[in-house]
């Protein structure tokens, strides 16, 4: 070529392909680029509850970590195994109602409805939508999204749980801390867990159903039980966050199966970085304290969601995390060619 | 008709072409003949401007950056950078490697698409030619593409193209997958295209036994690189290249 050309090169950095093995225990500094990122998010998340200037936004942590798990179950529904969900209100729903019948009707402490409503609730929402798991495409979409409505009306017609007033009366953590405290711990054992997971036998079956179900089949296992299987870990985030709702709010009602909780957490997975599961938990501690800040404008709140979800789509589909983790892994120098 | 210099395309940091030039002559049959990973279907979408689209969607997912340097004149124009729509409406039209054509609409659905570009004479005379050089595809016209077989589903691919009225056919491993018995009717055909249509036609293959007999000239690309060129003797007599593409055992 007769004129200069240059281009910008994109490398891992070497101490990251260092850290790779089990060469990361070489040095301090080696084993510190690993753990660094981890603990900014862990410390940063016990320490939230510490920095925030009133009870009321003591109170938003609480709903973040909420939601947050709610993202991360939408994110590994959507990017480890190819189901994407519509239904975090069904699964906030589910847990929800299971924990305030278990309080109210039957006395039952926090400590014992929270865990059971966490299983059990699983259980039915793996059931719920267990027919239409064989099936490939929008059909699970589909179906998540009108469980809770259709829960919705039936308790609404019905009048059964407390109809349209709900359940109330429902016991309380006790303690603000306990409940803040809780909610985060829950958030870090399950991100680090569905992380480890992920990366087990059985999550590289999911991924499998989900680059290629056919494939997955030909090999001789079944997709419907590993769907099943990852629907019910999904659910069970999503239930343990509806359960610990209904002790925060000490109320149960046809709210829980709103939209906002299907909605909302595919907002932070796109904002936060999809296929990252880290990713949806900023993507929460990022939109849920800008609605919060909008509550001002009420309804409007839902266009300035998918105003940002708009925007994030067309300019920036990667997300913050995946950006991050990139600068974070890899520099880039120009080169001549 | 063509002349591509230069041509330069970096996955991220892999070289896919390293420095191609390659040159089609107003209505000859050039083949580009190479190994898996040779840079064929590269060079096909580069010229096509497939490539273009491919960048812009990574860029936007924020995936592989990918690098296109050179020069690509297409009748005395230069049309790099240009999006492949407006390649095809220049008459570069590019007949994907694995046909890509649209499983759930049928085959006459699947030649009108094709047909978009074209004005309706224009189109309905191309059918009829279509119909006439692949004489098969009439008798399955109602069927659904998705269950069409290889073969079939390859002269649809072709026929799909020829409805863009190209002046430059861009055929990406038209063979791929075929019997014997079939590569032998599509080459034919492929030879027809271009005595009738009075076209210019790119072919890449892997092996290029079944494809040489009509070629007019010939490029083999070897790891991204252009490493042997020349008219159909030329290369019908380099003991490496018979060796190593035309399965003949020295």
């Amino acid at each position: 070529m007769n004129i200069e050309q240059r281009r910008k090169e994109r490398l891992d950095r070497g101490i990251k392909v260092r850290t790779d093995g089990l060469y990361a225990l070489m040095s301090w500094r080696e084993l510190s680029y690993l753990t660094l990122p981890r603990l900014v998010l862990i410390v940063g998340m016990l320490t939230l509850p510490f920095i925030m200037p009133s009870m009321y936004w003591q109170r938003v942590i609480s709903i973040v970590c909420i939601y947050a798990l709610l993202a991360m179950s939408f994110d590994f529904l959507a990017h480890f195994v190819g189901l994407v969900s519509l239904g975090g209100a069904l699964f906030i729903g589910v847990g929800g109602y299971l924990a305030a019948i278990m309080n109210t009707y039957f006395g039952m402490p926090p400590l014992l409805t929270i865990p059971i409503a966490t299983v059990v609730g699983a259980g039915i929402c793996t059931l719920f939508l267990l027919p239409c798991l064989p099936l490939r495409g929008v059909y699970f979409a589909i179906v998540s999204l009108m469980y809770p409505l259709a829960l919705a009306r039936v308790i609404e017609a019905l009048d059964i749980l407390g109809g349209t007033d709900g359940i109330m009366g429902i016991e309380s953590f006790g303690n603000r801390w306990v409940e803040q405290y809780f909610v985060i711990l829950m958030v870090l054992l399950f991100l680090f867990g569905a992380r480890r997971l992920v990366n087990l036998d059985i999550g590289l079956v999911f991924r499998a159903v989900k680059d290629n179900d056919q494939a997955v089949r030909a090999s001789g296992m079944s997709i419907t039980f590993y769907k099943a299987v990852a629907v019910f870990i999904a659910s069970a985030m999503g239930c343990m966050g509806g359960a610990s709702l209904v002790h925060i709010y000490m109320w149960s009602g046809i709210s829980l199966l709103a939209l906002d909780f299907s909605i909302l957490p595919i907002a932070a997975t796109v904002i936060g970085g999809a296929g990252t599961l880290v990713g949806p938990v900023l993507g929460c501690l990022i939109l849920v304290p800008i609605s919060e800040l909008l509550r001002a404008f009420g309804t409007l709140r839902i266009v300035f969601y998918s105003l940002i979800l708009v925007a994030f789509i067309v300019f920036r589909s990667e997300g913050i995390m995946v950006y991050g983790q990139r600068k974070y892994h890899q520099f880039e120098r120009w080169v001549k060619i | 008709m063509l002349e591509a210099t230069g041509l330069m395309v970096f996955y991220e940091n892999m070289l896919a072409l390293n420095n191609v030039s390659i040159k089609c002559e107003d209505k000859q049959i050039v083949g580009v003949f190479g190994a898996n990973s040779a840079g064929k279907s590269t060079l096909m979408y580069t010229l096509s401007g497939i490539m273009e689209d491919i960048q812009k969607k990574e860029n936007m997912a924020g995936g592989e950056r990918i690098t296109v340097l050179g020069e690509i004149h297409y009748l005395g124009q230069d049309i790099m950078g240009l999006k492949p729509s407006k390649r095809a409406r220049r008459g570069v039209i590019l007949c994907p490697e694995r046909r890509r054509i649209f499983p759930e609409s049928s085959v006459l659905e699947n030649l009108r698409i094709g047909g978009y570009l074209a004005s309706p004479s224009q189109a309905k005379e191309s059918l009829a030619y279509v119909f006439r050089i692949f004489p098969a595809l009439k008798k399955i016209k109602k069927r659904e593409g998705g269950f069409l077989s290889g073969g079939e589903q390859q002269m649809l691919a072709i026929g799909r193209a020829l409805m863009a009225q190209p002046s430059l056919l861009l055929l990406d491993e038209p063979l791929l997958g075929l019997s014997p018995l079939i590569q032998v009717l599509l080459v034919r055909s492929i030879k027809e295209i271009r005595d009738e249509r009075r076209i210019s036609i790119i072919v890449t293959e892997q092996y290029a036994r079944p494809v040489l007999p009509i070629v007019d000239y010939a490029f083999i690309l070897e790891n991204g690189a252009a490493v042997l060129e020349g008219t159909r003797e030329e290369l019908l007599h380099n003991p490496d290249v018979r060796s190593a593409y035309f399965g003949v055992e020295e």
